[in-house]
């Protein structure tokens, strides 16, 4: 993450993927099927990607009600939006 | 010749030799053969002022030996002389006998240097160093030590020259003293005992070396006094402590508060002053308990201590007593398993030692089940073995106690008890450290097992009972600390401040996110006839979801938005040798 890392950080931000994490949510919802190494970093990038949507929209929306803060409304509201994106 | 000598302060072998040159009588009917040595000398004297570390008979022994110009750099002029005084020697003595002492006296000389010298310079030595040797012999005394002891190093001797100059000048020094008897026992003896003298001039560098060099001899090790008592106290406290590592990091808290209650509360707090504390201390190790239960067991314990104290060896029918008793205090204390448990131990322990019998019997009694109450006196022995005491009997019977009883857990209390105290009773100090050492080995496997499964029970009794939910547990904490991970990534890239309920939000639209994404996978999966997912169905889904376009192509975004780690395993790159990594 290139552009990132040059942005200041406040918090400590991992950047490691929690394969583990994301491997026992897979068996948890799909026993039957298996996951493989590399597809488990794709489904990391892919939260990843959701999570940077789902936050652009709340800021759009918190933004748009004049909001300096982030309120449940927000994020409500802009994750209907999303999620029906990212349904495939 | 002698004029070029600096006079040295101190008597060196330098100057002796000197002396002894300037005092023999320089005659030498062998001029010619002299004067060859000599003229070789004569070189040599230019370099004796260079070498004035050298030993005089180093030099005159390479320069005997090194007719070649390489060896005449280092003759001294002493060896000059010394070649005419010996040629003035017997030279008509040329028999084979001093022949042969000749060649092993100077063939060594000559390895000193270069060991084809050695072979070349044979022949002419010889008639030098017969004259010589004899000559030194009859006159120069000083001279002999070190003509024969470096001559007498074997041929083969290829040590180094500073190790021959230290020892010349050591075997100079020796011959001082020795003076006129050195010198003919060894002629006789050179041919004979040259292994003889090989080792005595292997034998004695080391104390020359020692003596030039005080800083290299070696220091006996200054050493402390032993305290034996401390020392086995030490021992039998590490051996202890080794065996149960894992409770020390439990035990260590209740035993500090409760060892000053039950310590406080010791009627007979002095005669046990020696074997109570230990007692005392094991007791609270293992007690988890509140207060409460120490101080009943502390009261419990002043009444058996009492007691038992004033009989310090267990017999048999102790053990049998305080079996029972604790069998009695099992039932009758309803109190916490670990209290119960320690006290148990702790009186177990007492009573085969001390014959605190009643204590033991009544903290094993404490103990719902003999069972516990073995574990809880494992698990009080061992915690007890962290306790830095010097009670290694009461250590030691709490330990055989409960290596027994894991052993049989499920035998009866009594039994092992009894049988246990027999084995105790005659506590030698060397019986008690191979129980000692019996100990570590079957508690820490009982104490592991046994552990687990009182810790939570005395955790229980100490914070309040947690759900013990195995199943719900697993799935609570570390789906959230996942979730909480994104949670963070998205309040990260909204760059505002949120509320901790959006945040509850995001996590509940994660959770949905990945039922949708674990679905859609399997859609994928199914559709192109497998059952793994595999890159090729992430790649299709970021496309459906727009992420990925013809535009802007996964590997894209895997450098955008990945670190390079992972990118290195997701991209394909080529490299040397016609190799791609990740193999396609």
């Amino acid at each position: 993450m290139a552009f990132s890392t040059t942005v200041s950080q406040r918090k400590m931000i991992r950047r490691k993927a929690p394969r583990g994490f994301l491997k026992r949510v897979f068996k948890r919802q799909k026993p039957q099927l298996r996951l493989e190494t590399s597809s488990d970093l794709l489904v990391h990038l892919n939260c990843l990607l959701f999570v940077h949507r789902l936050a652009e929209e709340s800021r759009i929306n918190a933004c748009g009600s004049k909001c300096g803060v982030i309120k449940k409304e927000h994020v409500l509201a802009a994750a209907k939006v999303i999620l029906k994106k990212s349904r495939g | 010749m002698a004029d070029n000598f600096s006079p040295d302060s101190e008597p060196t072998t330098r100057t002796l030799l000197r002396r002894v040159l300037d005092t023999a009588d320089p005659r030498t009917p062998r001029r010619a053969r002299s004067t060859r040595s000599g003229s070789h000398s004569c070189w040599s004297l230019h370099s004796v002022q260079n070498d004035l570390l050298e030993t005089p008979s180093s030099r005159r022994l390479r320069s005997q030996t090194k007719m070649t110009a390489r060896h005449r750099s280092h003759t001294a002029r002493s060896v000059d002389r010394l070649a005419r005084v010996q040629a003035s020697g017997h030279l008509e003595e040329q028999t084979p006998r001093t022949l042969l002492k000749n060649i092993i006296l100077t063939a060594p000389e000559s390895s000193i240097v270069m060991p084809e010298a050695v072979v070349k310079l044979v022949p002419s030595p010889q008639v030098v160093q017969p004259s010589r040797q004899e000559s030194s012999r009859g006159s120069l005394e000083l001279q002999l030590p070190e003509l024969e002891l470096p001559t007498t190093l074997a041929p083969g001797l290829l040590a180094p020259g500073r190790r021959k100059q230290r020892l010349r000048l050591s075997e100079f020094q020796q011959g001082m003293d020795w003076g006129h008897l050195s010198k003919e026992p060894r002629e006789n003896a050179d041919a004979s005992s040259l292994t003889s003298s090989l080792n005595l001039t292997f034998a004695v560098p080391v104390q020359p070396q020692s003596v030039k060099r005080p800083g290299l001899a070696r220091r006996p090790p200054t050493r402390r006094v032993v305290d034996v008592g401390t020392f086995l106290q030490d021992l039998r406290d590490s051996s202890f402590s080794v065996a149960p590592p894992g409770e020390s990091h439990r035990t260590p808290v209740a035993t500090v508060p409760t060892d000053t209650v039950l310590e406080d509360t010791q009627p007979f707090s002095q005669p046990l002053a020696d074997h109570s504390p230990s007692v005392h201390h094991s007791l609270p190790c293992p007690s988890h308990s509140g207060a409460k239960e120490v101080e009943g067991a502390a009261r419990r314990r002043t009444r058996s201590s009492g007691p038992g104290l004033q009989n310090n060896h267990s017999g048999p029918g102790k053990p049998a007593q305080l079996l029972a008793r604790k069998v009695e205090e099992v039932d009758a204390l309803a109190m916490g398993f670990p209290n119960t448990s320690s006290i148990s131990g702790e009186d177990g322990v007492e009573p085969l030692q001390n014959g605190v019998g009643e204590e033991a019997e009544e903290s094993m009694e404490e103990s719902v089940s003999v069972r516990e109450v073995e574990k809880a006196a494992e698990e009080q022995e061992s915690a007890k073995a962290e306790e830095p005491e010097g009670h290694t009997e009461v250590t030691e019977a709490a330990g055989s106690l409960g290596a027994i009883e894991a052993k049989e857990p499920e035998g009866s209390s009594e039994d092992k008890d009894t049988s246990a105290s027999p084995q105790l009773a005659p506590s030698t100090p060397e019986f008690l450290q191979a129980r000692r050492l019996q100990f570590p080995e079957p508690a820490p496997p009982p104490s592991t097992a046994v552990l687990p499964s009182e810790l939570p029970k005395r955790l229980s009794a100490r914070i309040p009972p947690r759900p013990r939910i195995p199943g719900s547990r697993p799935r609570q904490d570390p789906y959230k600390a996942g979730l909480n991970h994104y949670a963070k990534l998205f309040s990260f890239y909204a760059k505002m401040p949120m509320e901790k309920k959006a945040v509850e939000m995001v996590e509940k639209c994660l959770d949905k996110y990945f039922q949708h994404l674990c679905e859609d996978l399997e859609v994928f999966a199914a559709h192109a006839g497998r059952k793994t997912v595999r890159p090729e169905d992430l790649e299709l889904l970021l496309r459906r979801q727009g992420l990925v376009t013809d535009r802007v192509s996964l590997h894209v975004l895997v450098e955008r938005h990945l670190p390079l780690e992972y990118r290195q395993l997701l991209i394909p790159c080529a490299f040397s040798g016609n190799s791609v990594f990740p193999t396609q």
